[in-house]
C-alpha cells in the first residue's frame, strides 16, 4: 500500500460542494475536452448525464437482441418437440399449435431479455470489478453520503496534472488529491 | 429552475374557426343518411348505428378515465393536453342522447334474448341457455342500467370538466382536492360500468356466449385507441398553428409512451382471452372465436395481431421512435383504424356469418356520431382555455424536459 516503486498516477479526483456544483463541473470538463472521466454521488443527480455528455446506452440493442433469441429459441424447441421428435394429439389440435405456443415463447422472450438487461449491465459497466484505487481514498468513502466527486483518468489523451488541477480550481472544487494505482 | 415558465401561444381556440360548423354539417349529413338506412333495412343500420356508438362512446370513457388517473396520481406529466379529455368527458351527459336510437330498437338488435318466446318451455324456440339468463338479459332491467351508466357518466365527466373550469376561472388551488375526491370514488364506480356496458352492448348480441374478461378487453381497445385520438388531437391542433410551443416534443413523447404501453397491454389482455376459449374448447365459447375466424372474418382477425399489436409494438419499441411526429401519426391512424374493425369484428359476424359484408350505413353513421361527437367536442373547447390554467401542476408540466 505505502510502497514508491509503482506509483502510477490513476487520476485526479476533485470534491465539490453539491449536486449543482458537480453538474457545472462536469460541463466544464466536457467542455475542456476530457472524456475519460466520471462522477460519484450519494444519489441519482438529475442531469448529470446531459452534463457529462453521456451518449445514450447500447443496452437497449443488448436486449433486443436477446429478446430475438428467447423469441426464436422457444419456436425452435416447441417445433422440434412437438411437431418432429414427439407429436401428440391433444384434442384434435394441429401439432403446431400456434396459440398454445405463446405463453413460453413469451416468457422465454421476457426471460432472455431480462439475462441480457442484467448481464449487459454489467458488462457494459465493466463489472465485476473487485478493486478500483479510488477506493484508497480515505475521503472518497463520502461518496456514499455526502460527497460530490469527479474523477479525471490519467488514461485520458489530453491529461496534464496541471492542467487538470487548474480546471477543478477554476470549477470551485473544495478538494483536490491525486490518486494513485496500488 | 426559479424561473416561471411562460406562455407564448394564445390560448383560446380562435371563435371564428370553420371547424365546428363543417363537422356539423359532416354530423348532420351522415345522420340524416343513416336515417334513411333506418327507414329502409333496420337490422343492418342499428348494427352499424351500434358499432359506431361504441367506438366514439369508448373514447369519451377512456377520456374521463384519464383525467381521474390524472387527478389521483397528482400527475403533471399531462396537464397541457388534460383539456383535451375533460373537453370529451364534459360532453358524455349529451352524448347519451345517441344511446336513444339503440334503445329504440333493442328488440331487432337484442332480438336473441328479447324475444319472449325464447323464455317459454312450451315454445319451439325455447331456448334454455338463454331461459337460464334471464334475471340479468330482460328489457326493464337491460334499460335500468343503461340509465344507470349515463348516470355515471355523464356526472362524473360533467363534474371533472367544471371542477377544471372553476379551477381556471378563480385559480383556487383547493379544487384540486375536490378532483380528487370525484375520482377516487369513481374509477370503480366506472371500471364496474363499462364492464357491464361491454356486457349489454356487445356481448349480449351473442347470449349465448360469455368471456369473463369481456370488460377488461372493451377497456383495453378503447384506451388503446383513446391515446391514438389524444396524439392526433394534438397534432391536429398543432397543425393549425395552435399550442404549439405549449405541447412540447417531451408531452407527445409520453403520449407516444403511452400509446406503447397500452398496446402491450392490449395484446395481454385480447390474447388471455382468446387463448384461455381456444384451450379449453368448450362449445359455447368456443364458436364466437369460430365464427369470427371463419370466412373474410378471418382476415381482420389476423390484421389485428399484425396491426394492432405488432406493428405499433415493433414501430415505438425504440425511443428515438416516440420523438418522430410522422411515426406517431402513422401508428396512431392505424390503431383507430384498427379500432373501428375490431368493434366491428365483433359485432358483425351477428348479422353477416359468412364474411364482411361492408354497407354503405356503416360509413354514414360512423361520419354522423363522428362528426356530431367531434363538433361538441370543438364547441365546448372553445368556450374555455385550450390547457388548464392556474393549475398547480401547470409550471412543472411546461418545465418538463428528459435528461436525455
Amino acid at each position: 500500500m505505502s510502497t514508491t516503486e509503482s506509483k502510477n498516477l490513476y487520476g485526479i479526483l476533485a470534491e465539490f460542494k453539491n449536486p449543482k456544483a458537480l453538474v457545472d463541473a462536469s460541463a466544464k470538463v466536457v467542455e475542456a475536452g476530457y472524456d475519460k472521466f466520471d462522477t460519484y454521488t450519494p444519489f441519482p443527480v438529475h442531469g448529470i448525464d446531459k452534463a457529462m455528455n453521456l451518449p445514450k446506452s447500447k443496452l437497449g440493442y443488448i436486449v433486443f437482441g436477446h429478446a430475438l433469441l428467447g423469441f426464436s429459441g422457444a419456436i425452435a424447441m416447441m417445433y422440434f418437440m412437438s411437431v418432429i421428435d414427439y407429436q401428440i394429439n391433444i384434442s384434435g389440435k394441429p401439432f403446431f399449435n400456434a396459440p398454445a405456443w405463446v405463453p413460453i415463447t413469451f416468457e422465454l422472450t421476457v426471460l432472455l431479455s431480462a439475462f441480457g438487461a442484467v448481464f449487459g449491465m454489467f458488462f457494459l459497466n465493466g463489472l465485476p470489478k473487485l478493486s478500483n484505487p479510488l477506493f484508497e481514498v480515505e475521503r472518497f468513502k463520502k461518496a456514499t453520503d455526502d460527497g460530490f466527486f469527479v474523477c479525471i483518468e490519467a488514461k485520458d489523451s489530453k491529461f496534464q496534472a496541471d492542467l487538470v488541477r487548474q480546471l477543478f480550481e477554476e470549477a470551485g472544487a473544495t478538494h483536490i488529491e491525486e490518486v494513485y494505482e496500488q | 429552475m426559479s424561473h416561471k415558465p411562460t406562455i407564448t401561444d394564445s390560448l383560446q381556440f380562435p371563435a371564428d374557426s370553420k371547424i365546428p360548423r363543417v363537422l356539423l354539417i359532416v354530423g348532420a349529413v351522415g345522420l340524416l343518411a343513416t336515417a334513411i338506412g333506418f327507414a329502409t333495412d333496420l337490422e343492418q343500420s342499428l348494427y352499424s348505428y351500434l358499432v359506431s356508438f361504441v367506438f366514439f362512446t369508448g373514447i369519451g370513457l377512456a377520456s374521463v378515465f384519464m383525467v381521474m388517473f390524472h387527478h389521483i396520481t397528482k400527475s403533471k406529466w399531462g396537464v397541457v393536453v388534460r383539456r383535451i379529455p375533460e373537453t370529451f368527458g364534459g360532453n358524455l351527459k349529451w352524448w347519451s342522447l345517441a344511446f336513444l336510437p339503440i334503445l329504440g330498437g333493442m328488440t331487432v338488435l337484442y332480438h336473441h334474448w328479447t324475444d319472449p318466446t325464447l323464455f317459454d318451455p312450451s315454445s319451439a324456440n325455447f331456448d334454455y341457455i338463454v331461459a337460464k339468463k334471464e334475471s340479468y338479459l330482460n328489457v326493464p332491467f337491460f334499460i335500468i342500467r343503461q340509465v344507470i351508466y349515463f348516470a355515471i357518466w355523464g356526472y362524473v365527466g360533467h363534474k371533472l370538466y367544471k371542477a377544471s373550469v372553476e379551477l381556471e376561472k378563480t385559480g383556487d388551488w383547493g379544487i384540486t382536492t375536490l378532483m380528487r375526491k370525484i375520482s377516487a370514488p369513481a374509477i370503480p364506480l366506472f371500471g364496474l360500468s363499462i364492464a357491464f356496458a361491454s356486457f349489454d352492448w356487445l356481448m349480449s348480441l351473442d347470449p349465448h356466449w360469455f368471456s369473463t374478461m369481456f370488460g377488461v378487453y372493451f377497456f383495453a381497445i378503447s384506451f388503446q385507441s383513446f391515446w391514438a385520438i389524444m396524439i392526433l388531437m394534438v397534432f391536429f391542433l398543432q397543425s393549425r398553428g395552435l399550442l404549439k410551443n405549449t405541447i412540447g416534443q417531451v408531452h407527445i413523447y409520453d403520449l407516444g409512451a403511452w400509446l406503447f404501453a397500452f398496446t402491450v397491454f392490449y395484446a395481454y389482455i385480447a390474447f388471455s382471452q382468446f387463448l384461455l376459449i381456444y384451450y379449453a374448447n368448450l362449445p359455447e365459447e368456443t364458436l364466437w372465436f369460430y365464427e369470427r375466424l371463419e370466412g373474410s372474418w378471418k382476415y381482420i382477425a389476423y390484421g389485428l395481431l399484425l396491426f394492432r399489436f405488432v406493428l405499433p409494438f415493433l414501430t415505438l419499441l425504440n425511443r428515438e421512435q416516440k420523438h418522430r411526429k410522422n411515426v406517431l401519426r402513422f401508428v396512431a391512424i392505424v390503431v383507430v383504424i384498427m379500432h373501428y374493425l375490431e368493434i366491428y369484428w365483433i359485432a358483425m359476424p351477428m348479422l353477416s356469418e359468412h364474411g364482411i359484408n361492408f354497407s354503405w350505413i356503416d360509413l354514414t353513421s360512423f361520419f354522423g356520431l363522428g362528426g356530431i361527437f367531434f363538433w361538441m367536442f370543438f364547441k365546448k373547447f372553445q368556450q374555455n382555455s385550450m390547457i388548464p390554467e392556474n393549475d398547480p401542476k401547470l409550471d412543472a408540466c411546461l418545465e418538463k424536459t428528459y435528461h436525455q
